[in-house]
């Protein structure tokens, strides 16, 4: 005899039909984002239809399993399509639900009080499991919003391990009966807890860092990267044990963990870039290098296709670690940016050639159709503006002995930026509050000091080319020039110590200051020794001494200058000059300044040890 | 002082109402492409002078670019970008134009052209590989950065970046903005720097020519306005205007660069544009119009404010608007206002030759120019594109019209030397066609206007009639005039016809206009005819009919006469009521199909006037047997025909068997049917007074009135002719000559029935004062007919007793006569009523016998005195 189906066969009937659907689309593989987000969309709106058809009856005990399953599905269509609030709401509907099937009663609004009545009435009855699935979603929206303090006040993992294990274990006879009868879930509750688990100490460990907590941290995390995850979750884990080591001042083993996190999985690039900094602040330039390396090549990458758990799992990791201190944590510099620092390192070590070469790549990239606007994470940019990269390029091509590229270079910042410097201006003091930012907004663009730094920057370099080919003429025209810009800026505080600050000052009036005065000192000082191969001593004389006025720390006027007075014959004032410069032996840090405000390693030199000797001649020894 | 331009018409293609999304893309060799808002493109060749092609897109285009070397066309509709390959399209086409079709050919763009599923993008624009699109997303402008594929056979584009700009708050003018219906949302536009120009010459050339949306900027103003770091990445800057009025720029292939805002126009953008074009090909002037007129001019100031360095001048000033569409040529900025085509001469040597009169600085100057834009007499140019300069120094723009008409317009050179006066023949011709093809525009316009104005009057005429009437009406009503001197009038005369054997009653409507004013279009009569009595029938439904009758032309003194068929013989309720009324609509009167469309509202929505309400009784409807067959009445039918007595006999028997009375089988078996009669009596000295003054022109009337024959024969035939409440009885063949003052007739209902007047003396035997006494007596063997006549001649009697002077002298005798008769019948009917309760008989007997007191009741004549 037939019988139509009940109510609930049908329900149950249409939630599997959902699900297998569901499962399908995401087997499928992922054909585009947009698809997957529309069916997830559809799963969504389907399965929230059902429950509502469920809900709408009283809750009933023979029911609620279902009810429940539905509830969990819908859910995690909400969760994976960032509906938080919505998943929210149902879930706490939902306890509220199972207190009234047991018959309790909830009279609160607390979350958590409210999780642990639903717990407990259902207890040991055949609802539990479901509870405890609910409470694993619960768990999973706690951690995409968060909200860690309520994970570690229900104690969630130890709770949810045993249960999930006690649920996992039944015999498999017992579990074959339930499974045919049991509704369907689009995630099975075990996979999503044991992602839960492992991305909850993620999210703790990364906390704990940003806290200062590592030790603690560390051991954490140590521990979850045993757990059973997916390669990328587990590389996460050792990254942060990583930084958990560099904070305690333990860079080799830091670097370990960062070795095993690319070990686990080779797309770490963080580990890269972290192995990079911890390189860098062991001044290991050739590894720094060589990490610089091969972090741009991995970057340069084509995207891996979105990798295999995503297409699996509705629920993403990337959905759950969500949390600011460890996006911070997580965060790479652009390829652009890791090849710049790649070619300036280069450079200053020594290794010029290939720091050219990364140089030109770079103004390339830059210049190449392909290379756009793409937005740039601020914090971690650390690509100088586009005239600064251009003089740098300069100097490094200048360095490599190309003289002629070099000129072109600067012709390209002169031609850009000489139109618009003005004819005076003003460097006011630097005051606190009034950073650089509000003038770097300024529509008209850049500001005038900066434009005229640029230019001036461009004829000093020039000017060091035509030194270098021995076109000592044209050296001076350019220095010349060079200095007529920079007098143009005015010091309106006339307080203000015309010295040169700390290195490391960072306001950047300080640092405008600063590379004006140290460019006036290169400038007039090149300028006086461009004079003294011309043999025009006299002007090579007040130029120098010039210079050491408006940089007295700079050795290389001191020396000059000594040596024009000795060739003009005032020999002891020269054996004067050679001792003070000698004495100040102040190695302005080269790394903080650009790389064009560096004393160019060509041109004429004196031999210190010649000097030296020179003064032992003049002072006979009595 | 200038020459006129010349305006061609190339083709038309029908799109209704003004759109606001019109596009013109030129470029493609000598094919133009043209969207209007709606699915289609047309393809437009101007080598042939005609649309070649169709494109049909999937939804409603809203803007439209192409490639730069002019193969692809990318199309954003409602639903998305699709890419279109034109050049294989096209190449299609050729081939197929062979046949020499003259239609153009349709091309449906399919769903898989789809490359970007982007709703509702505003805007496009291809910057070498890249394609932009401009949508509005919630709270935010989305710019976004597609990567087109360097094969066209794939479909893959990726995106890789996006810009949120959030939305201004509402510009104070979008509220009134939205009145005007949707307009185009954005612009976008690429301005490159004049360096790079100079280093590709190639693609240079190429873009030049299709300068719709790429600019080359003077290197100066570009640093100015978008910064060194732009210019030295070589990076082109997009540059979009937005409908709250900011124009934002973003450095493209500048890392790390955002959407910034360059400045605000406060009213929607549309357009942007750089002009002022130098030997090196460089524009020294970026252009941006708002709708309503406000253009700010951005050119490089040398002369700084401090320290001598260039700044950027913004100029801003306001145009007369509003702004439909613009376009720019090498110095000029043309726009239209939709009423007229101007043009604003933005280069510098008009500026210098300006100062030089005026002696004033140049950002004066430029404002100046502002101040001054030429008019070019072109109306209705909603899209304008491809300003192209002849050798001539004529300037040609290819243009969309309102009407949908694409159109090249020929200025003429714009500095015309006044030293050459004299013209030459041609170009006096040309110049004589010009005129007279813009006097032929403005006739054309000028005669919509007049036919829009001559309506409108017409109506306004329609209007005042109507008001008038209708006061005229209501005036009616309250002064209470009698009918004949009511200027709108009507009245009825019943009239029997035969018709497929058949009897029918019909009513004869007459109207008659003796207001001043016409009854024209708009007006109806409408007649409601519903039975007196319906509410009290069983079925509860009101069985009433309306009529209407719609009026052309009713001119005063004229009268209207419809014909309303009431009844057929037999099957109608009597008395009925007639209401007649005027009505006045107006959706009737606005006529055209299109002004009833827009007010759906209007078309239930009329003056009604109720004229008046008559009650069309049994006298009425009353057929009289011609007086020579009176004497065979009670038995024999008229001459008529054998059929008609058969249907009469049929009729009366079915009414006796529907249950009126309990004795229908009797007297279908009595071949002489049972008589029910009733009497109205009525003092023959008030009948003699009323009907008096009646023949009063006849000179011995009152000799012939005094004879009590004549007197009953007037009666009877004021009775049976009279014109009470404006209802007639329609002569039936000729005048009835009443010889006896005996008249036979059907009623409506088919029965049989006779109307007796005569004199009988009213009063006691022996008593002195006898009162002479009319007596009218109803006999009918249908109970209804005599009920319903009997209704009839009481109504009649009234009417006439209410007209009558009141003469009641000798009225107290008679009341009191009246009334004692009137008593000791009561009392007989009583006893015969108590008897019948009283005595234990069937109940058969007992009706009949309540029945034959009733028959009493009705016997008993009334006496009116």
């Amino acid at each position: 005899m037939y019988q139509p189906p009940s109510l609930l066969e049908k329900w149950s009937q249409e939630n599997n039909e959902l699900v297998n659907k569901c499962k399908q689309e995401a087997a499928g593989g992922a054909v585009s984002r947009d698809h997957r987000q529309s069916s997830l969309r559809w799963c969504s709106s389907e399965f929230h239809k059902l429950l509502r058809k469920i809900q709408g009856i009283p809750p009933h005990v023979d029911h609620s399993q279902l009810e429940l399953a539905v509830v969990y599905n819908t859910c995690v269509c909400f969760t994976a399509q960032s509906q938080f609030s919505e998943a929210e709401l149902l879930l706490k509907e939902a306890t509220e639900r199972v207190l009234q099937v047991t018959g309790n009663n909830a009279d609160t609004s607390d979350p958590l009080v409210l999780w642990r009545a639903g717990l407990k009435s259902a207890g040991n009855t055949a609802l539990h499991p479901h509870v405890l699935y609910l409470l694993c979603l619960q768990w999973a929206l706690w951690l995409a919003k968060c909200q860690l303090e309520n994970i570690g006040e229900l104690q969630m993992s130890s709770l949810c391990e045993i249960v999930c294990d006690g649920v996992g274990d039944c015999s498999p006879s017992e579990a074959k009966g339930r499974l045919s009868k049991s509704p369907l879930l689009v995630m099975e509750p075990k996979r999503l807890t044991e992602l839960l688990q492992i991305c909850t100490s993620i999210a703790q460990g990364a906390e704990k860092l940003n806290e200062g907590r590592s030790s603690e941290a560390l051991s954490d995390l140590q521990a979850a990267s045993a757990l059973p995850a997916t390669r990328a979750l587990v590389a996460y884990t050792h990254l942060l044990s990583g930084s958990c080591l560099a904070h305690m001042n333990r860079p080799q083993m830091a670097l370990q963990c960062y070795k095993r996190a690319l070990e686990t999985d080779s797309r770490c690039v963080c580990a890269l870039y972290r192995s990079m900094l911890i390189y860098r602040q062991l001044g290991n330039t050739q590894a720094e290098i060589q990490a610089l390396r091969l972090l741009h090549s991995t970057l340069m990458l084509p995207p891996a296709t979105e990798p295999v758990l995503g297409g699996i799992q509705p629920l993403s990791p990337s959905l759950l670690l969500s949390s600011q201190s460890l996006s911070r944590l997580l965060s790479v510099p652009s390829a652009l940016s890791v090849l710049y620092s790649l070619a300036l390192k280069c450079v200053l070590s020594g290794r010029v050639t290939e720091g050219v070469e990364h140089y030109l790549d770079l103004l390339a990239a830059l210049h190449s159709e392909d290379q756009h606007a793409v937005r740039v994470d601020a914090e971690v940019s650390v690509l100088p503006r586009m005239p600064e990269l251009y003089l740098e390029a300069g100097t490094a091509l200048l360095f490599t002995w190309r003289p002629a590229d070099c000129m072109a270079f600067c012709n390209e910042v002169i031609s850009t930026t000489l139109e618009l410097v003005p004819e005076k201006v003003v460097l006011e003091e630097p005051e606190e509050g009034i950073g650089g930012d509000a003038r770097g907004l300024s529509v008209e663009g850049e500001d005038k000091v900066a434009m005229l730094l640029w230019a001036a920057a461009a004829y000093l370099v020039q000017g060091h080319c035509h030194a270098h080919l021995k076109d000592w003429k044209q050296a001076v025209t350019h220095y010349t020039r060079c200095i007529n810009l920079l007098v143009k800026v005015h010091l309106k505080n006339r307080d203000f110590q015309p010295q040169i600050p700390a290195a490391d000052v960072n306001v950047k009036h300080g640092k405008d200051l600063c590379t004006l005065q140290r460019m006036k000192g290169l400038s007039l000082a090149w300028r006086g020794i461009s004079f003294t191969q011309m043999d025009q001593l006299r002007e090579a004389l007040r130029d120098l001494q010039l210079s050491l006025q408006a940089f007295p720390d700079y050795t290389g006027a001191g020396l000059w200058c000594g040596e024009v007075l000795w060739r003009l014959g005032r020999k002891h004032e020269a054996a004067a000059c050679w001792e003070k410069t000698w004495s100040l032996t102040t190695q302005t840090s080269v790394e903080k300044l650009p790389l064009y405000l560096q004393d160019p390693q060509s041109g004429p030199l004196l031999d210190s040890v010649e000097l030296r000797f020179r003064i032992q001649e003049l002072v006979p020894p009595v | 002082m200038e020459g006129r331009c010349a305006v061609e018409t190339w083709a038309q293609f029908g799109f209704s109402g003004r759109s606001y999304k019109v596009k013109i893309l030129c470029g493609f060799g000598t094919d133009v492409l043209i969207c209007t808002g709606t699915e289609e493109i047309y393809v437009f060749s101007k080598r042939e002078r005609k649309i070649t092609t169709v494109l049909l897109l999937p939804a409603a285009v809203n803007d439209l670019v192409g490639n730069q070397d002019k193969q692809l066309i990318y199309v954003a509709c409602r639903s998305g970008v699709y890419r279109v390959n034109l050049q294989f399209l096209l190449h299609r086409d050729q081939s197929s134009q062979a046949d020499a079709s003259s239609s153009p050919a349709e091309l449906k763009i399919s769903q898989e052209c789809l490359v970007v599923g982007a709703d509702e993008v505003s805007s496009l624009l291809l910057v070498g590989s890249v394609l932009l699109t401009l949508c509005q997303r919630d709270a935010s402008w989305l710019l976004t950065l597609y990567k087109t594929p360097k094969q066209t056979a794939s479909t893959s584009h990726k995106e890789f970046g996006s810009f949120h700009l959030p939305v201004a708050s509402a510009v104070d003018c979008g509220a009134a903005e939205s009145n005007r219906g949707p307009r185009k949302g954005s612009v976008l536009i690429c301005i490159h720097s004049g360096d790079v120009e100079a280093s590709s010459s190639s693609n240079a050339s190429a873009e030049s020519t299709v300068a719709q949306d790429h600019f080359h900027l003077e290197p100066l103003l570009f640093k100015l306005l978008f910064g060194v770091e732009a210019a030295l990445a070589k990076s082109p800057v997009i540059l979009c205007g937005l409908p709250d009025g900011r124009l934002c720029f973003l450095p493209l292939r500048l890392p790390g660069s955002r959407l910034r805002v360059l400045h605000s126009l406060e009213q929607p953008v549309c357009f942007v544009g750089a002009s002022v074009v130098t030997e090196t090909g460089h524009a020294q002037c970026l252009v941006a119009a708002g709708e309503q007129g406000r253009v700010a001019l951005i050119k490089t100031d040398k002369a700084g404010s401090e320290g001598g360095s260039a700044v950027a001048a913004f100029t801003e000033g306001c145009v007369p608007g509003p702004v439909w569409c613009g376009c720019m040529d090498k110095s000029c900025f043309y726009y239209s206002t939709g009423a007229d085509l101007l043009r604003l001469d933005l280069s510098e040597g008009s500026f210098a030759r300006e100062s030089k009169e005026r002696g004033e600085e140049t950002s004066g100057t430029t404002a100046a120019a502002l101040q001054s834009p030429s008019s070019l007499n072109v109306c209705r140019v909603i899209a304008l594109a491809e300003p192209a300069c002849s050798t001539a120094g004529d300037v040609q723009l290819l243009g969309v019209s309102a009407r949908g008409q694409l159109q090249r317009i020929c200025l003429p050179a714009g500095r015309v030397d006044e030293g050459s006066s004299k013209l030459s023949s041609t170009q006096v011709s040309r110049s004589v066609r010009d005129l007279l093809s813009a006097i032929g525009d403005v006739c054309e316009r000028a005669s919509v206007l007049k036919t829009v104005i001559k309506s409108k009057n017409q109506f306004l005429r329609l209007l005042n009639h109507a008001v008038s009437v209708s006061f005229l009406l209501m005036a009616d009503t309250t002064t209470d005039l009698p009918i004949k001197e009511k200027p709108i009038r009507c009245h009825f005369e019943t009239s029997w016809s035969r018709l497929l054997q058949k009897d029918s009653l019909s009513l004869v409507c007459f109207l008659h206009n003796s207001s001043p004013f016409v009854l024209e279009r708009g007006w109806t009569l409408s007649i409601t005819v519903s039975p007196l009595s319906y509410s009290s029938s069983p079925a509860g439904e009101s069985s009433s009919t309306n009529f209407s009758f719609p009026f052309h032309d009713l001119r005063p003194g004229q009268t209207f006469e419809a014909s309303l068929p009431i009844a057929a013989a037999g099957d109608a309720s009597f008395p009925m009521t007639v209401s007649c009324s005027l009505i006045f609509s107006l959706s009737s009167l606005l006529g055209e199909e299109e002004v009833a469309a827009s007010f759906a509202g209007l078309q239930s929505s009329c003056i009604s006037l109720p004229l008046s309400t008559l009650t069309v009784d049994w006298l009425h409807a009353l057929q009289l047997n011609s007086p020579t067959a009176t004497h065979k009445m009670a038995t024999v039918q008229p001459s008529s025909a054998a059929a008609d007595s058969i249907q009469t006999f049929l009729s009366s028997r079915q009414l006796r068997c529907g249950g009126r009375t309990n004795r229908g089988g009797e007297s279908a078996a009595k071949p002489e049917p049972e008589k029910y009669s009733a009497s109205v009596w009525v003092s023959s000295e008030i009948v003699r007074d009323t009907l008096k003054p009646k023949k009063s022109s006849n000179l011995d009337a009152k000799e012939s009135i005094r004879d009590p024959e004549d007197l009953c024969l007037s009666l009877l035939e004021r009775l049976l002719s009279e014109d009470t409440e404006g209802v007639k009885m329609g002569c039936q063949g000729d005048k009835i000559a009443l010889s006896t003052s005996v008249a036979h007739a059907r009623g409506p209902n088919g029965a049989a029935m006779k109307l007796t007047v005569k004199e009988i003396n009213v009063g006691e035997e022996e008593s002195t004062d006898k009162e002479a006494t009319i007596e009218v007596q109803i006999e009918s063997s249908s109970l209804a007919a005599v009920c319903g006549l009997h209704h009839a001649v009481l109504r009649r009697i009234q009417t006439l007793l209410q007209s009558a002077t009141e003469k009641a002298a000798s009225t107290k005798n008679v009341q009191i006569l009246g009334l004692r008769r009137a008593l000791q019948r009561a009392e007989i009917q009583q006893s015969q009523i108590s008897g019948a309760f009283g005595e234990v008989v069937s109940t058969v007997q007992r009706d009949r016998l309540l029945l034959s007191v009733y028959q009493e009741l009705r016997r008993n004549p009334l006496l009116i005195v």
